[in-house]
């Protein structure tokens, strides 16, 4: 639109700056001829010679050229066009009003002629005062369009915005959107329905995972219970007591996994309560001590650099606690077989929140296992020490109950968790 | 001792009545909510063993009914699958003495019960003598005649409960119940290997005072803490 205003303006200010002109030529003709019936016309030609004159004002860019006796023009009327005219030796375009009149009998004609060269100024500045009144035409529709547009999409964005609030599969419920649009009512309905749908079905899962390890805890009681009493009977032949060993080793790894499956459901499902304040170093000198023997026995150097005092606020302890035992507990079992390092670096952040580092020495997880690493049921199929694969995904169900932000590195040099701890409250 | 074991579960409920008889225990029991408060009502108990999910009644209703009737003076212990903190803390506000989680290991079982006899009856048993060595439970520390021997909670945990246990060989599941059984984490360090690192340590410890083999290794099945005649 702006564009074709733009290529038909030079036209259009031309043919305007022509019309104006000859508007102004035709104003004088009238002017001098109202002139010439008051004082006759004989004061207009007194002391010329040829019965004409001609004048042409100072700067000579107009001129009324008055003659008498000419009458080739009169039958045709008035006239105008563009002539070229002598001027002190030089041909000048003048655009030319040419009338005829009769007065006391006498024709006469007369021509009033103003230089192109004036005309081009006109249209000059026209074509300036066009061009700035364009782009400020097109400066104002494009603010306000902007204006118009945010003010009528404002529903989207208030949309995405409770969108991008969604942290897990079970937001608490969006408040009504506030909106006159019926689109937008559309939209938001569909949204609504589809995370009662995601809800629905997670939480189906969650009561499953629920009912099926807090089923299955009562038979692995019986089992266990029972090898307690058969290792007590006397005169157990060593064959047979070693695999009662054995199946309880089994039995115990079974357990731990449906014991860590229940606490991730239940930390998912919300049943446990924040009701600490959590000093992160004291936190952390606590799990050292625990697992003070295994570093030992592993000769791991451990490090620790935390500048302020990293506190988490509101917290559950316990949950805190499991965090970053498994944390480091990992960064132990993961590390080099001997002399390996662990270092636990971090520092407050200018907005309040607390970045903390937990590097260990070892060898690398591969690039393409990062992304599934906080998964469960991973484990790395490269030999290594034996696990069950849930310690991460308790960490990170532990993580995100505490709105704590949690990534994982990994390079030759080891692997680092970097966890994000939100401001405390 | 009495014990009335509460639990839906007829087989659970057998192993359990099992190995409390060998331990001297006399055993009743219950299958119902019902029938638990019929056997409140009319018998007397040392002990109460609960399962908190029972068919037809809350265990926790039934725990403060036990208390009201006339078996105000028995030891009341939840057995329970649901071991969430919180149904922990609420039975031992509703006046339970402990609580396990199932699984549980028999043996830790009867360790606490016999914890709550001794309290009960004034006789804890504070030193616990072996060789030339002293544990003190109520200070927590390890002598050897006038040296403390250092030792961490979790080892003087091990040392204890070997010791409570003497003559009977611990399995290394057993043993990581009691360190780590009230633990919450991840499964993995609750992996028994780890009770050879403790032991390992423990010994090195009591070797740089006294030369003997305390702790003997059960080759494939655990340990056992020696007599003094043995050492």
């Amino acid at each position: 639109m702006a564009g074709v205003l733009l290529l038909a303006l030079p036209w259009a200010i031309e043919v305007f700056a022509l019309r104006h002109t000859e508007a102004r030529l035709r104003s004088e003709l009238v002017k001098v001829r109202q002139r010439i019936e008051r004082v006759g016309v004989n004061s207009f030609l007194a002391g010329q010679k040829n019965d004409q004159r001609l004048h042409y004002d100072l700067l000579e860019d107009e001129f009324i050229d008055l003659r008498r006796g000419q009458l080739l023009t009169a039958a045709q009327g008035d006239t105008i066009a563009t002539l070229p005219r002598q001027q002190q030796g030089e041909l000048v375009d003048f655009r030319v009003l040419r009338a005829s009149f009769v007065h006391d009998g006498q024709p006469y004609t007369l021509e009033i002629g103003k230089s192109m060269e004036s005309v081009e100024d006109v249209y000059g500045l026209l074509r300036g005062f066009a061009a700035y009144a364009l782009v400020f035409a097109v400066l104002t529709t494009l603010l306000i369009e902007l204006g118009v547009i945010n003010y009528l999409l404002r529903p989207v964005d208030q949309i995405v915005m409770r969108l991008r609030a969604v942290q897990g599969p079970t937001p608490p419920p969006l408040p009504p959107l506030h909106t006159g649009t019926w689109d937008f009512q559309y939209l938001d309905n569909s949204i609504q329905q589809m995370l009662q749908k995601i809800r629905t079905v997670f939480e189906q899962e969650r009561e499953f995972i629920a009912n099926v390890s807090h089923e299955l805890l009562t038979p692995i009681s019986i089992l266990q219970n029972r090898f307690e009493n058969m290792l007590q009977a006397e005169n157990l032949p060593e064959e047979a007591e070693m695999q009662l060993v054995t199946s309880q080793k089994t039995l115990q790894r079974l357990t731990a996994t449906l014991r860590t499956l229940l606490l991730i459901s239940r930390i998912e499902n919300a049943q446990f309560a924040r009701p600490d304040r959590v000093d992160i170093k004291e936190l952390l000198a606590e799990i050292v001590e625990e697992l003070d023997y295994r570093l030992q026995d592993q000769h791991i150097a451990l490090q620790q650099q935390l500048t302020d005092d990293p506190v988490m606020a509101p917290a559950n302890r316990t949950l805190l606690f499991t965090l970053f035992y498994n944390l480091l507990s990992n960064a132990i079992k993961y590390n080099l077989p001997e002399d390996g390092r662990i270092a636990i670096t971090g520092a407050a952040q200018a907005d309040g929140s607390y970045v903390l580092v937990v590097h260990n020495t070892g060898k690398p997880i591969p690039k393409e296992q990062l992304p599934y690493l906080f998964e469960r049921f991973r484990r790395f199929d490269d030999g290594r020490v034996e696990g069950f694969g849930l310690g991460l995904s308790v960490v990170r169900s532990v993580a995100q109950f505490h709105f704590i932000r949690i990534s994982a590195a990994s390079d030759e040099q080891g692997t680092s968790f970097t966890l994000h701890l939100p401001r405390p409250r | 001792m009495n014990v009335l074991i509460i639990e839906d579960d007829k087989a659970l409920a057998r192993e359990l009545g099992l190995y409390l008889h060998n331990e001297r225990f006399h055993c009743d029991f219950a299958r119902t909510g019902r029938e638990a408060s019929e056997k409140l009502f009319v018998n007397e108990y040392d002990f109460v063993l609960l399962d908190l999910g029972l068919p037809d009644q809350d265990g926790l209703q039934l725990l403060s009914e036990a208390r009201k009737e006339r078996n105000q003076q028995a030891s009341i212990i939840i057995l329970s699958a649901r071991g969430t903190v919180d149904d922990r803390i609420k039975g031992l506000d509703l006046g339970a003495d402990d609580y396990l989680a199932k699984p549980y290991s028999l043996l830790e079982l009867v360790s606490r019960m016999q914890a709550i006899v001794r309290r009960k009856h004034g006789v804890t048993q504070d030193v616990l003598p072996f060789g030339p060595f002293v544990l003190n439970v109520s200070d927590r520390t390890l002598r050897h005649q006038d040296h403390e021997v250092p030792l961490t909670k979790k080892e003087f945990d091990l040392l204890h409960y070997l010791l409570l246990h003497r003559h009977k060989v611990l399995t290394r599941l057993q043993l990581s119940e009691h360190i780590w059984g009230s633990m919450i984490s991840d499964s993995d360090d609750r992996d028994s290997n780890f009770i050879d690192v403790h032991v390992k340590n423990i010994r090195k410890k009591l070797a740089t005072y006294d030369p003997s083999e305390w702790i003997e290794t059960v080759r494939g099945v655990g340990y056992r803490m020696k007599t003094a005649q043995e050492a």
